[in-house]
């Protein structure tokens, strides 16, 4: 037995001589919100037959890291629980069969996923009567640092893009600015290898499961993806995107370049039709952004574009969260006072008058607890009659509780 | 006499020798004191007003003029954000989202986490000794007054600095921030001078606004290290991204 405790010693001395280090960290968030329904919503083929009803909504993050050397391990657990008669509507007839929640709980609690490519099936959903809960290992994998390059195995999150409200260009994290939602991203199932070329250019290779709307029903496909970032200048940054994913063949990418006071971008990503015979048609999209710091407390940001609207997506696997197909999107955040933010976002959709705004008061009560108050309302309706996710956008008033730990 | 040209902070100032009186010497001396090739700081930023203060922990690197890695250590909610300068530019990283950001230049003259610091003044984007031209205005009891002023090439936030810096041991005691139109905006005091590796710098910073007395930003310095070796990768993309 001292043999062997001496030969486990000897042979992990020159991991105990590397510095080891464990953090947890995390949040906890309640909300209370009182949706109004739109008119256009309780009517066929939505029949979201609601006028007004209240909603809470508890979340939470618990983040656990250890890094050993160049290697690091690290895990979140998100864990959500949402309470309102939304969750369960009235059948349609006096013998009707139950119903599906109302579709606003999803745009509530967005983004509905927190795992986008599941494979290891680390999540477990509860919904019963009037409160849904979920429990997510959303993130979970190994990283290890070995010369110019980067291993990433497991659950993992990727985020790049300079979109905030739309970001076509990376399929893997749904934006979050039109939320009241902060704090979440989206786990993606695979390997993922980055290459540091050099100071100025960076490739990633990943290779993941393939993301299903509605369920992988036993199938595993694939997402195989690259991701480079070139700093052409000191002004001038070109990000790419090539692959396969959901079943469309893609092609992308970004450039961005500082002005001497500002910074502007573009994106753009080619979808082809559905590779495996579904009904499909190809899919484009475009972004233009606008960045600056107007004065010390004055930030403000512009992103329009177009999102070519999928005709074969329904209202329910309808995943992109954005209500329009050509927009502009106006983003102020002012800084009253060191302790409260406000900011407010103006969306409108050119072709079909569609408007939206969102306006939100973050106060920083303590050290480690903040209170927001946000209003999400339409401003003005669009004139297009098949644009389902125009219709589901509700008014709604709430206030929220962080903490930080 | 004798006793007094010994005084360690007498002997010190004479470091800047034959070059006593030319203004660039002073700034000169002033960052490399100050700044080094190359440092480690461990700071405690407080934001205070009559009713409320906050506390920000931050662990500073920056190597020569150029680089610079800056790391929140607390409040939780901020923790591990990370900014790092490179040259002209720079990226915010929050680790708890893995999300990189490319920060727009107009950036530097934001305030930094609610602070009287802008992101310029955290990431010591700009270099008194090479962005401005200086010279000599008529001396106050104990203080040489040096007028910094923006070369017409430099990308600075401040048209005009004045520095007070001590006779005694050539460092500054105070700047006056000064906008477009000559009005002072707002005065950073230095005080609490201590010695780190042979590097003699002022540990204790008050930033006041004119425009709000009340309220001030305070950093002070619990150590630095000037002799630090950092890693060859520490101001890349891998290790902004690398926890």
């Amino acid at each position: 037995m001292k043999t062997i405790a001496s030969i486990l010693l000897f042979s992990m001395a020159p991991l105990m001589a590397i510095a080891m280090n464990a953090d947890l960290s995390g949040n906890l968030e309640g909300q209370f919100r009182n949706a109004t329904n739109n008119d256009e919503a309780k009517k066929s083929p939505l029949f979201q037959d609601w006028d007004n009803e209240n909603f809470f909504l508890a979340y939470g993050n618990v983040n656990a890291k250890i890094e050993l050397g160049d290697s690091r391990l690290e895990a979140n657990w998100f864990g959500r629980h949402g309470l309102s008669p939304l969750y369960e509507p009235k059948p349609l007839s006096p013998l009707g069969a139950d119903r599906d929640p109302y579709l606003a709980t999803n745009v509530f609690s967005f983004p509905q996923r927190l795992v986008a490519r599941d494979m290891f099936k680390l999540q477990h959903v509860y919904q019963q009567g009037d409160r849904k809960t979920e429990s997510v290992l959303n993130k979970f994998y190994y990283e290890w640092d070995y010369d110019k390059n980067r291993f990433m195995v497991g659950r993992m999150y990727i985020n790049y893009g300079l979109g905030e409200i739309f970001n076509p260009m990376n399929p893997f994290n749904q934006p979050t600015g039109l939320t009241a939602i902060s704090q979440v991203a989206q786990g993606n199932d695979g390997f993922s290898l980055t290459y540091f070329v050099s100071d100025s250019h960076t490739i990633q290779f990943l290779l993941l499961g393939d993301k299903r709307i509605e369920g992988y029903d036993g199938e595993i496909n694939r997402t195989l993806w690259l991701h480079g970032e070139y700093q052409y200048s000191g002004n001038l940054q070109l990000d790419y995107v090539i692959g396969e994913d959901q079943n469309r063949q893609k092609i992308g990418g970004q450039v961005s370049y500082q002005l001497e006071d500002a910074l502007i971008f573009t994106q753009l990503l080619y979808q082809s039709p559905n590779i495996k015979d579904e009904p499909s048609h190809n899919l484009l999209d475009l972004l233009f952004g606008y960045d600056q710091q107007l004065t010390g407390i004055w930030h403000v940001r512009f992103e329009g574009g177009y999102q070519k609207s999928d005709r074969f997506a329904t209202a329910t696997t309808f995943d992109r969260f954005l209500p329009t197909e050509y927009f502009g999107a106006l983003a102020n955040v002012i800084e009253v006072h060191p302790l409260l933010k406000v900011s407010g976002t103006l969306i409108h959709d050119v072709k079909s008058g569609f408007s939206y705004t969102i306006a939100k008061a973050t106060y920083s009560a303590t050290k480690s607890t903040e209170v927001e108050a946000f209003a999400f309302s339409p401003i003005s309706r669009g004139d297009e009659p098949d644009n389902l996710a125009q219709k589901l956008v509700t008014q709604d008033l709430g206030v929220a509780l962080r903490a930080f730990f | 006499m004798r006793k007094y040209i010994f005084r360690k902070d007498f002997v010190f100032c004479l470091a800047l020798g034959a070059k006593i009186n030319n203004p660039d010497a002073w700034l000169d001396y002033q960052e490399k004191e100050m700044r080094g090739d190359r440092s480690r700081s461990d700071m405690v930023m407080t934001i205070k007003t009559p009713n409320w203060s906050r506390t920000l922990e931050i662990l500073s690197d920056v190597e020569g003029k150029k680089q610079a890695l800056s790391t929140i250590q607390s409040p939780a909610k901020d923790k591990g954000i990370r900014t790092l300068r490179i040259e002209n530019n720079m990226w915010n990283y929050f680790p708890k989202l893995k999300r990189k950001v490319a920060v727009s230049s107009s950036m530097l003259l934001a305030s930094w986490m609610g602070s009287d610091f802008t992101n310029d003044d955290i990431l010591k984007a700009s270099s008194m000794a090479e962005d401005y031209s200086h010279k000599f205005a008529k001396d106050i009891p104990g203080f040489k007054v040096i007028i910094n002023t923006a070369k017409s090439n430099s990308k600075v936030m401040w048209p005009r600095i004045v520095t007070y810096a001590s006779k005694k041991d050539c460092l500054p005691r105070r700047y006056g921030y000064y906008d477009k139109e000559g009005k002072l905006r707002r005065t950073l005091n230095f005080s609490q001078i201590k010695t780190f590796n042979g590097h003699k710098v002022p540990t204790h910073w008050e930033m006041i606004p004119q425009d709000d007395k009340t309220k001030k930003t305070v950093i002070d310095y619990r150590s630095i290290d000037f002799a630090v070796v950092f890693k060859p990768d520490q101001f890349s993309q891998k290790n902004l991204t690398g926890n």
